[in-house]
């Protein structure tokens, strides 16, 4: 599961650090993915449920990016109103869907035999409930992730990636430089969204069902990730971007597991969750400032100007 | 060639706040022109230039560079003629790209295949040869971030990506003004060779008056968003900055406070 939110940070990652725009659209563009994805995958072929998560998360990109860019809305405000508008649309999908497969309206579609992973499982005879199906999971996901990566960094050496990374850095200069910087900018959303959502349907695939709730809790989830792990993974480049990115959501994985595991909180903490995890990523995001009143405290050098 | 016609601008008309920063401004850049640019602070020196480029369109009036007219096209498009340095190091760079990533953005206005890779051998090698031109240790630096560069570097990295891809117009604005007195000069002594070497028609704004009338061809001399004289050829040799200053009071009659302390 970890890798499958590690394809979400990355996503995040691309909005957030690269472009530096707050992007709330992920929460619909991983919904979007999980639902029409997952239909497709039922109803067609589950392989095709990828390149149409893609697409739509793309899609979904695209218009938060020309609210922001050519309709000059507010980032976040676009964002929000994209999210929103992916609601209407995933709730029809899945009402559509559910009522031709099935025969009643639903807000959840069970995926049976078509999902990839359990397709991989039947064709190397394993049960999914053993030990090994785990491991060919985590390998199958693993083998995305890094073919996700060798193309994001293959793709943001080239000039349009320069571009994009430098739009996030200085908006101005990129301008003075010729560059279209509405389209840089949507460019990076759509790429960042496509992410989300092929995360999206990779958790409708493992989880082997669809659902309108799916997304709930991605965008903290994400963040989370790319903001723990750059905080682990110091430095700039694309690459320890990315890396620190996939590692972040491992990271937070594990610490979830290990809450929910052990029952820190006692028989609620799957409830308790949510706010442990705020807690520990309000902690790493204030760590700087911490560190330096601590500093000031004991009489040290002020590095308030650096 | 750059030709300015009668443009006007006033921001936020019919409030109280109103103000006219250009007010029929019309002026000739030719070829071999480098006008240097004078005027006290809200004279419209900036919005001029600002004009040029496209960041607001004026009222009335228009722009034609080489014969064209580009009033009213986008910012980014008109870019792809025009080099602009501007006084604060940090507008012209991207801090967390390195030296050759900044230079490689740059160059991509000579019109590269957009999914291409944007430093290989070839143009890396290209890059450090330029910035070696500049004598500022910069080549041995191409993998630095251009965050950790000092201002003067950076300003040199700014005016580098300006003119690598040569402009059909440079503007530069106050592009020394934040740098201390050594590194302002060679910044200077750059620039002069850039423009000489390549021959852009330049228009820089300067406080320092007295550089304002020793470099370039040309000055003008702006107030109240008006060019209220201009001097060139043997009248400007033969000019001091007293002379200048005279002039300026002759037109305006009011001190010149402000000014004086900058000559000091």
């Amino acid at each position: 599961m970890g890798l499958v939110y590690a394809i979400l940070a990355m996503g995040i990652f691309i909005s957030l650090r690269v472009l530096n725009i707050p992007d709330l659209t992920t929460e619909g563009s991983f919904g979007v993915g999980a639902i029409f994805g997952g239909i497709v995958g039922v109803s067609v072929h589950p392989f095709v449920s990828i390149p149409i998560a893609l697409l739509s998360g793309a899609c979904a990109g695209f218009i938060t990016g020309f609210l922001q860019t050519k309709l000059r809305v507010h980032p976040v405000l676009a964002g929000i109103i994209t999210m929103n508008m992916l609601y209407s649309v995933n709730l029809l999908l899945i009402h559509v869907a559910t009522e031709r497969l099935k025969g009643l309206k639903n807000t959840n579609l069970p995926f049976g035999k078509s999902a990839i992973f359990r397709m991989a499982l039947d064709k190397l005879g394993l049960s999914s409930s053993s030990m090994s199906a785990v491991y060919v999971k985590s390998a199958i996901l693993l083998a995305f992730v890094a073919i996700i990566l060798l193309l994001l960094v293959l793709f943001f050496s080239t000039n349009t990636g320069l571009a994009i990374r430098a739009t996030g850095n200085n908006a101005d200069m990129v301008r003075a430089f010729s560059i279209n910087v509405d389209r840089t900018k949507i460019l990076g959303l759509c790429i960042s969204n496509a992410l989300v959502a092929l995360s999206g349907t990779m958790c409708a695939q493992l989880s082997g069902y669809t659902d309108l709730n799916l997304n709930n809790g991605t965008l903290i989830r994400g963040l989370a990730a790319v903001i723990l792990g750059c905080a682990i993974i110091r430095g700039g480049g694309i690459l320890r971007g990315l890396i620190a990115s996939v590692f972040g959501a491992l990271i937070y994985q594990l610490l979830v597991a290990v809450v929910v595991r052990y029952q820190i909180f006692g028989a609620n903490s799957s409830d308790m969750k949510s706010i442990t995890l705020a807690t520990v990523m309000a902690l790493v995001l204030a760590a700087p400032a911490i560190r330096e009143s601590f500093i000031r405290k004991k009489g040290g050098k002020d590095h308030a100007g650096n | 060639m750059l030709e300015i016609n009668g443009i006007c601008k006033t921001f936020a008309p019919g409030t109280v706040n109103q103000k006219v920063a250009l007010q029929n401004l019309s002026l000739t850049v030719k070829d071999d022109d480098f006008i240097t640019v004078i005027g006290s602070n809200g004279a419209g020196k900036s919005t001029l230039f600002n004009a040029i480029c496209g960041t607001f369109f004026p009222d009335s009036g228009s722009v034609v560079l080489d014969g064209k007219d580009i009033t009213y096209e986008k910012e980014h498009r008109r870019a792809r003629k025009i080099g602009r340095v501007f006084q604060d190091p940090m507008r012209g760079t991207a801090p967390d790209m390195t030296i050759e990533e900044n230079l490689a953005l740059a160059y991509t206005r000579s019109r590269v295949n957009p999914f291409a890779p944007a430093l290989n051998t070839k143009n890396r090698a290209l890059f450090r040869e330029y910035a070696a031109r500049f004598d500022m240790g910069l080549e041995d630096r191409m993998k630095t971030r251009v965050g950790l560069l000092s201002g003067g570097q950076r300003q040199v990295v700014t005016l580098l990506m300006c003119t690598m891809v040569t402009p059909r117009l440079l503007l530069l604005d106050e592009h020394t003004a934040a740098l201390d007195p050594a590194t302002a000069q060679k910044i200077m002594e750059i620039t002069k060779q850039v423009v000489a070497e390549n021959s852009i028609p330049t228009l820089m704004i300067t406080h320092n008056i007295s550089q304002a009338l020793t470099t370039g061809t040309r000055t003008v001399m702006m107030d109240s968003g008006s060019i209220m004289f201009e001097t060139g050829g043997e009248d400007r040799a033969r000019m001091s900055v007293e002379d200048l200053l005279a002039k300026y009071k002759e037109n305006k009659r009011e001190t010149l406070e402000d000014d004086r302390i900058l000559l000091s």
